[in-house]
């Protein structure tokens, strides 16, 4: 052995003795992600298979893409597809711009105490799950909701919003608002704080109204943090809601509530189709993994920020 | 500084409109809870708005005297509790390691980390690993899913990475173990930071739903979320609508249901608000 490599093993073993909790440290939390997220990946082989749960992923039999091409040609599929870009498009159009409307007017509020409680008030919904808001919306839009009953003199009968087609996509993008529109105020009036006041005193001293200094100074100021989280969402639009949709929806609505999310929860568990429901997965995996990569390196090279 | 007459119109609307934004907030919860104190009578005519009408509190004698109710609040709180501090604990350790640029091997751990984050093995294979692991219709299938939140745990980097070194390195001169500087000087001084992790995770945990559903078919394992589910969803069958009028899955009843399975997080929020935004800011965006 030379004293080169002595030296190094020495070193090594220094550095393990110094350091050796660490590693112990990382250990629940990397044998954690082995067993429940690295090897669930491994899974992913039976969508080149067909699979068999008595005979286990290992033994049953290959079967290349044929999975695949069953998706690609299964026309229900690509009204799947089509729902779920349309929600998620709709959701980004009203649900995008609306919290940095309220940030904005949030950050001119002078009364500490009013912007306080409405900011406690309306973050309070993020915290909601799913099946209470469901819940509270059940309730207000049933049949014998308040809803109902404001619009009783202008209708013949009550409006089921649950069951009609073309109302319950508005539903879906609207509760969303409800639930998420304040908690996402929060990155913009961080960005808004971060602005110079100086900024808005020389504003003032030349004369420009409150109007003027949003559109000039407000806006310009937070451009940056709007543009990552536009692009950042952009990446997220596979993400439809699954949680919100496969709460809220029911048959009479499939034909417009489906999402990728719903449809692999119903074909690959509900009717054991295990093989063609990962095939429809890594399709949603794959293509959501390239578009959130995308946007961040997007993030990264037009504006220097990124998530990770 | 005096306000023109323009600013004091803007400002003026501008309070009518977060005032109304605040009202369209609390209105479903409002309604709701005045609809659970209502008669059954007055909820079904559809006259109950933000006050109730014939007072009664039978509801909640009900809802909290129903077994499968109860049932259910004890396996959420259960996994609420238990979910919570295994994932917190976990969280923190991963977190101090990889907030130390020195540490060999730490690039790689972080990008398994954000891999996870960023890809998933997706439904079918979860379900089958819990199948093949036993874990169906065990406790453990609805707390394991959510244990490690890689967003939770770059907050809690981030935060420690703020941390100015010299204190660590005082500790460490007095003799002071790795462990030591975790436990005596970082996680004290981090305690905003893991109330609001810990918000994120109780909340998680009692929110979670979807994996119930998946996992879960036994009555007395199914979390609250759940037990709310199948009420919702049964009430909603038209057919039953005639029957329920005067039966157990009343309206008021399920209003009931809906503001008791709430509550934790109503009574819980109000406390642990002034963190979050603390916390969330620290660990969003990475300048």
């Amino acid at each position: 052995m030379s004293t080169n490599t002595k030296i190094k093993k020495q070193n090594n073993w220094t550095y393990f003795k110094k350091n050796y909790e660490f590693y112990l440290l990382l250990l629940p939390g990397l044998l954690f992600i082995a067993l429940f997220k690295f090897l669930p990946m491994g899974g992913l082989v039976i969508a080149f298979k067909d699979f068999n749960i008595f005979d286990g992923i290992l033994a049953s039999p290959w079967v290349g893409l044929e999975h695949f091409k069953a998706v690609f040609s299964d026309e229900y599929f690509f009204q799947v597809f089509r729902n779920t870009l349309l929600i998620s498009t709709y959701k980004i159009a009203f649900t995008f711009p609306l919290p940095i409307i309220v940030a904005i007017l949030l950050n001119e509020v002078k009364n500490m105490t009013f912007k306080k409680n409405i900011q406690t008030v309306i973050y309070l919904p993020h915290f909601l799950s799913w099946v209470i808001v469901q819940g509270l919306f059940v309730t207000i839009l049933g049949s014998t909701g308040i809803v109902n009953q404001i619009l009783e003199p202008f209708i013949s009968e009550p409006i089921r919003f649950y069951m009609d087609k073309s109302l319950f996509r508005s539903i879906l993008v609207g509760t969303s608002a409800w639930k998420e529109v304040g908690w996402g105020t929060i990155v913009y009036l961080a960005a808004i704080t971060g602005i110079d006041p100086q900024l808005y005193e020389a504003a003032v001293v030349d004369g420009a109204n409150k109007w003027k200094q949003i559109i000039h100074i407000t806006i310009p100021s937070i451009t940056s943090t709007i543009v990552l989280m536009f692009i950042l969402r952009l990446g997220y639009v596979l993400e439809a809601g699954f949680s919100q949709v496969i709460v809220m929806y029911n048959s009479t609505v499939y034909e417009v509530a489906d999402i990728i999310g719903t449809y692999v929860y119903r074909t690959g568990l509900g009717q054991m189709n295990f093989s063609y429901g990962t095939a429809v997965g890594i399709f949603n995996s794959v293509v959501a993994f390239v578009l959130v990569i995308s946007g961040n390196l997007m993030c990264k090279k037009a504006l220097g920020k990124s998530i990770w | 500084m005096k306000n023109t007459k323009g600013e004091k119109i803007f400002y003026f609307f501008n309070y009518i409109f977060l005032a109304l934004l605040g009202v369209t907030t609390l209105f479903p919860f409002l309604n709701v809870l005045a609809k659970s104190l209502s008669s059954e009578k007055a909820v079904i005519s559809g006259k109950v708005s933000v006050y109730p009408i014939g007072l009664q509190f039978g509801t909640y004698k009900y809802v909290f005297t129903n077994d499968q109710f109860l049932n259910s609040l004890k396996v959420s709180i259960f996994i609420t509790v238990v979910g919570t501090l295994v994932a917190l604990a976990i969280t923190v350790f991963t977190a101090y390691p990889l907030s130390k640029p020195h540490l060999k091997g730490r690039k790689t751990i972080l990008l398994m980390y954000i891999f996870i984050m960023l890809f998933s093995g997706g439904l079918v294979p979860h379900y089958l690993l819990m199948r093949e692991f036993h874990l169906l219709n065990t406790v453990w299938s609805l707390i394991i899913p959510a244990m490690v939140s890689v967003y939770n745990m770059l907050i809690i980097k981030n935060f420690f990475e703020s941390v100015p070194e010299s204190l660590e390195e005082a500790a460490r001169i007095d003799g002071t173990s790795n462990f030591g500087v975790l436990f005596r000087i970082l996680l004290p001084i981090a305690k905003p930071v893991l109330a609001t992790i810990g918000l994120f995770y109780a909340v998680t945990y009692w929110n979670a739903f979807f994996e119930a559903m998946m996992y879960v078919s036994k009555p007395e394992l199914k979390p609250l979320q759940l037990y709310l589910y199948e009420l919702i969803k049964q009430s909603q069958k038209p057919i039953l609508d005639v029957d329920a009028a005067l039966n157990l899955n009343s309206e008021s009843l399920q209003s009931a249901t809906i503001i008791a399975s709430t509550a934790p997080i109503l009574v819980v929020y109000p406390f642990l608000q002034k963190y979050f935004v603390k916390g969330i800011i620290v660990g969003s965006v990475k300048g």
